[in-house]
This record gives C-alpha cells, structure tokens and sequence, in this order.
C-alpha cells in the first residue's frame, strides 16, 4: 500500500495541483458572476427606490401648485388611496398650526431651500414625514416605507435571495430585504453597494450586501472538475504504462531471441566438440597408420590396431550425431492433426507479426479466393510456419524501399487441398538458389542461420503438407504451401 | 625404435582416444611420447630437464589448457609449448600466443602440422638448451678473471691496443701483454675476433652492474 502511494506519489501530486488550480479557476468565476449580478440588482434596488422618492417631491409640487387659493376642496385627503406607501397626507392652511413641532420645524427649513424636506424621521416602524412649504398652503406627507418597496418589479426574490438591502439615515436604518439567512460574521466574501437616493429631499442611503460563506462556494463542480481532472490522469497513466509495458514487451522479445542465439550457439560449440574429439582420433590414427605401412618394414599389427581404433572412434562419432537427433527431436512431432481454418490462423499470425509490420511500413493483404475452408492440419506447426514464411518475406523485403512493399497472403483452394500463397516485392531468389532454399544451413541473408525454410518444409511434410517457392514474374517470390482439406480426409 | 636420449614429447588431453592416436601419430617419427590425463599431475611431476616440447589441449574439465600454459611460464619451464583446441577463436589464440604458446593448432589436426611443429619445437629447444649452456660456460670462465684481467679485457674488447691499454691503465705495455696471454689461456680463447664475439655482452654487462 505504501509502496503504491508512492510510486504514485507524482501523479497524486499533480491531481491534487492539478484539481486545486481548477477548484479555484470555478470559485473565482463563481465569485465574479455573483458579484456581476449583486451589482446589477444593487443599481436596479437604487433605480426603483429613486423613482419613488421622486414621485413623493411631484406629488408635493403638484399640491402646491393645485392649491394656489382657498379651496374647500381637500384632494390631498384622496392620495392614501392612490398611492399605497402614502400613509396620510396633511395640509396647513395660512392660520393653521402643524401638529408637531417637527413639522413646524421642516417647513421652515423647506421655506429656506426651496424644496421639500424630512420631517420626523422613524426608520424603526418604517415611515416618514416630508414636508414643502408653500405660499400660502404646506403640505406634508407621511410615508409608509413598507408599501413603497415596488415587489413587482424587485430584480430579487424578497423571501430566498441572500442579498440584504436597507435603507439608511444617520445612524438609523430601515430594513427593505432581510436577506435569506444572511450573516457577516463566518469567513467569505462580502459584497457592499452604498449609494444615496437620487433625491435630495429624502437622502437615504441605499445599502445593499450580500455575503458569501465558504459553503456557498460551487462545491459540486469543483469536486466534479477534480473528478475529471482525476480520469483524465488515470488515462495518462495507463497511457504510460501501456507505453512501458510495449517496451518492455520488445525488450523481452530481443533478449528471448537473443538467448535462443546464445543456446544455439552453445549448442553448436558443445556439439563441434562432441564430434571434433573423434574426428581428431580418426584422423591421428589413420595417418599414423599410413606412416606405419609407408615404412620399409611395416608393423601391421601396430596399423591394424591403428585402423581399428579409428573404427571405434567414427562410432563414437555416430553415437553423438545420433544421441543430438533424439535431444533435439521434437516431442510433439507427429501430433494428431485436426481441422484448422487457415484463413483464422493466418490472420493469427499477421496480429503476431502486427509490430514488425508496422515496423517495416509494409502494405499488406489477406485476401480469399473461395469459400471458408478447413485444412487438416497440426495448428502450432501450422502456426509455425506462416509465421516463418512471412518473416522470411519481411526480411527479403528489407532490401526494396518502404514505398515498394508489399506482402500479399492469398488463400486458394482445389477440391482436395487448401493453399496459401505468401507473395512478397523483395528481391526475389536467385535461379541457383531455388532449388536449395529448404536445405538446412543454406541462406541468401547474410548473418542469416538457413534455419527458418528448412523447419518450414520439416513441419509442412511432417503434416501432410507440401511446401514449394518460386519467383513470381515481375518482382519478388512466392512461398505457396498446400495443405490437404479437412473434411475431404475426413469423409 | 625410440632411443631414451630422444626427445620427449608431454601431451596431455583428458580424452582417452585423442591422446592414444596422438600418441601413436608422435611415435611414428621416432619421438618419444609421455601421455598425460590430468594436467595438475603432470605440472606437478614431469621431469623439466628433458629435451623436447609440450602438447596440450585447450578444452580440459577442471583447468583450462590457458592457465596450465601461464603456470609453465610462470615456472620458467623452456619446454615449447604447442597448444591444441576444437573451436579455436582468434581471442583465444591470441591469449595462447601472449602467454607464450610457440603454436595453436584446431583439432583435427592434420599430422603433417602436427609432426612439423613438433620437430621445430624440438628444434628449437635444443638450441635454447645449447645457447644456454655455452652462455653458462662463458660465465664461469670469466669469473675467473682477476679485477686488473677484466678492466683490460674491458679495454680490449673496446678496441684499444696493447701499447693504449698501458697507458690508459699506467702500466708497460709489457705488463699488458702478460694480462692478455693470462687471460687468453683462462678463457681458452685462440683468436681476438672470437673473445670479442664471446665476451662484448658479458663485459658490458659487467662495466654497468
């Protein structure tokens, strides 16, 4: 487990940056569109509140230029009911005295500044006096901040959005929107918007905030681009991995041939002493027996005895050869042949060989000039031998260009047998050669064994095979091995 | 057929019948063969004075014809040694040669190489023998000079004559002649030209010690 974690640890490494760089990427794009929208609904807040401090001045400008005389009629009593956030509306006639000292007090400043002004002030309960003084009729209203709030074109959802508007005066404020479980104590982020209505007979301030908890940060999304972020590593890994394990796989493969290399040529130099130790009393004792009957009085009992031993020794020599025959008889030579599909195994073998062929850019084709077929056959012998006969083509063909590759596998059949034809573009075999390709030792590669064709035709007859080469008319040979039918043996 | 003063030839291969035919093959030419299977045996007992030359194969369980070839060299043994192997590579060749081998032969070997290098070898060592042994003698006769008898021999074999010799020495040339005829008789010595062939490498070897 540790061993793992820490073979890992890179890759845990980069997930974990990886997925932080991503997780704070979303938050702070989270963050802006929140602030973006806080913004946006902050300025619509102002806007409406401002349009309607702005009506309360028109409504006073308007009764004061309605009543320029004395008029029994009181239509300021009608505005409650058109105006739903105008709680009562009064008047002060040339005799007549304000109820409260306040408002005496804000009509004089009024008179003074030429414009309407806050009388008493109650941001507690939520309403307001304002006042115009006018000549020779005031007017004041009172205002019911509760109804001015226009709901119906709020830019929030007043019960569930988190953002908190108030409107504020000195040190007094009135909340317009609690904000939906608002706080600012907790770490987060705060947003603030202050700005004062756009009237300057009511100069509250309009205070909008907004605050965002760690919590309200988008967890989803950043445990999901972590997810993502997670998978796509875990691809790269196995990409890598894949990548080592090929290697690994070719370098197996090269250090497997070049062992079978070493075995043999141990096998070689064991063998070339097995025989040479004879080979040399032979010789040693056939010329000393020469020597002796060259002399003037020949002891023939000594060169008899001289030929006899060499006798012994050709024996011993038999004996070896023999004895590495049986060493190095296949066990499985004379398996029980079954049907085979030779286009199956064919394609076996190319999925094989995919990587060299790959290797060599050469073109290749499988192509079958008749219906599925079946051939009596050893399936690993089988096996073996396409397998030669197509790394034989590939290796001929190493001397043509890339471009001028081809290997062709052409699947044949007659009634009683089933063929397949392995034609390459390679140089071809020269006319001399033709007729010793399947002799063991012989090679036209250079370095090249002469093993290869010789075991083919070896495991081809073995099975009832035939195997045949011939150079085709315009460039490279033909390998055509003739298998007889399954079902034809069969019946 | 073989004389014991022949010379002897040492073969030693493990396997039986290469050595009994390689035996019989030496033997045609009259010389005299010892057979030997293991080779600590024979680096442990074979008479070293004998005249004569080494076989030896390559190819041996236990120790490797090489190193019984660098133990005989390390030994001073004089002995030619002829080496014999089945699969002789040229690394393995050129070891044997820088080791000291005088010949590396593959088996089979054909008997006229065989037999020719033998008798080369043979050749040769009687000759390493020879020169040894005058070399001995010419050793032991100029020990016998007195100190005055070497610085005129000295002298002499750097070509002075008698009358420079006196006086380089301080000495009648007459004294000089005495020295001379002494030292001719102590070396047994007729002629200048044949003290000087003899005794130039001894005396400088002399004057630099």
């Amino acid at each position: 487990m540790l061993a793992n974690l820490k073979r890992l640890r890179y890759w845990l490494l980069a997930w974990i940056a990886l997925s932080l760089l991503s997780g704070v990427f979303i938050a702070r794009n989270e963050l802006a569109r929140q602030q973006d929208t806080f913004d946006t609904n902050a300025r619509i807040v102002h806007r409406l509140l401002s349009q309607r401090v702005v009506q309360h001045d028109a409504i006073l400008a308007t009764l004061a230029l309605l009543h320029g005389g004395n008029t029994a009629d009181r239509p300021e009593q009608r505005l409650p009911a058109l105006y739903a956030q105008i709680a009562s509306a009064m008047h002060r006639g040339p005799n007549e005295m304000w109820p409260t000292q306040a408002l005496t007090d804000a009509e004089a400043e009024s008179q003074r500044l030429k414009r309407a002004v806050l009388a008493e002030v109650d941001l507690q309960t939520g309403t307001y006096q304002m006042v115009l003084a006018g000549q020779p009729d005031n007017y004041a209203l009172t205002i019911s901040l509760r109804n001015m709030v226009p709901w119906t074109e709020w830019p929030m959802a007043a019960e569930t959005s988190p953002v908190q508007v108030r409107l504020q005066l000195a040190q007094a404020s009135y909340l317009v929107q609690p904000g939906h479980a608002f706080t600012t104590g907790d770490a987060g982020w705060t947003f603030e918007a202050r700005k004062v209505l756009a009237a300057d007979s009511q100069p509250f301030e309009v205070v909008s905030q907004m605050h965002l908890g760690w919590s309200s940060l988008p967890w989803g999304w950043m445990l999901f681009s972590a997810g993502c972020v997670a998978l796509v590593l875990v691809r790269g890994r196995m990409l890598v991995l894949q990548r080592a394990q090929q290697r690994r796989e070719e370098e197996r493969q090269r250090v497997g041939q070049l062992t079978r290399l070493n075995t043999l040529g141990e096998l070689a130099a064991g063998m070339a002493h097995e025989i040479n130790q004879p080979l040399t009393a032979i010789l040693a004792n056939t010329q000393a027996a020469s020597r002796m009957l060259d002399d003037v009085e020949p002891d023939l009992p000594a060169a008899r005895n001289a030929m006899q031993m060499a006798v012994q020794q050709a024996r011993r020599a038999s004996d070896v050869v023999g004895r590495l025959r049986r060493t190095v008889e296949r066990p499985g030579s004379g398996a029980t042949l079954q049907g085979v599909n030779l286009h199956n195994a064919c394609r076996h073998a190319l999925y094989l060989l995919e990587p060299e062929l790959h290797r060599s850019q050469c073109n290749t084709t499988l192509t079958m000039d008749c219906v599925p077929f079946d051939v009596l056959a050893d399936p690993v012998a089988l096996e073996q031998i396409i397998h030669n006969l197509l790394t034989n083509a590939l290796q001929a063909m190493e001397q043509v260009p890339p471009a001028a590759r081809a290997l062709q596998l052409v699947l044949t059949c007659s009634p009683t047998t089933g063929e397949l034809h392995v034609l390459d573009t390679g140089p071809g075999i020269p006319p001399d050669a033709l007729a010793r390709v399947f002799e063991p030792f012989f090679s036209t590669r250079e370095g090249g064994l002469g093993l290869g064709l010789s075991l083919c035709e070896t495991l081809a007859v073995g099975m009832g095979a035939r195997l045949s080469a011939a150079n085709r008319p315009t460039q490279g040979a033909e390998f055509t091995l003739q298998i007889p039918l399954a079902n034809t043996t069969a019946a | 057929m073989t004389t014991p003063l022949s010379p002897l030839i040492h073969l030693i291969d493990d396997d039986e019948a290469v050595r009994n035919s390689l035996a019989l093959l030496i033997g045609t030419v009259g010389l005299r063969v010892q057979p030997w299977t293991d080779p600590q045996t024979f680096l442990q007992t074979f008479d070293r004075e004998s005249i004569g030359a080494i076989v030896l194969d390559v190819r041996m369980p236990g120790i490797s014809g090489l190193t019984v070839l660098d133990t005989l060299v390390q030994q001073k043994v004089d002995q030619p040694v002829i080496m014999l192997t089945g699969h002789g590579t040229i690394e393995m060749c050129r070891r044997a040669f820088k080791a000291g081998a005088t010949e590396f032969l593959e088996k089979p070997v054909d008997d006229e190489r065989l037999l020719e290098a033998l008798q080369a070898a043979v050749r040769q060592h009687v000759q390493s023998r020879q020169r040894n042994q005058a070399d001995r003698q010419t050793r032991t006769r100029y020990a016998q000079l007195s100190e005055r008898e070497r610085e005129v021999l000295g002298l002499i074999v750097g070509g002075l004559t008698n009358k420079e010799i006196g006086r380089a020495l301080n000495v009648s040339p007459r004294t000089i002649e005495t020295h001379r005829a002494n030292l001719f008789a102590k070396l047994e010595i007729d002629a200048l030209a044949q003290l000087v062939r003899q005794y130039a490498a001894l005396v400088d070897e002399d004057s630099r010690t």
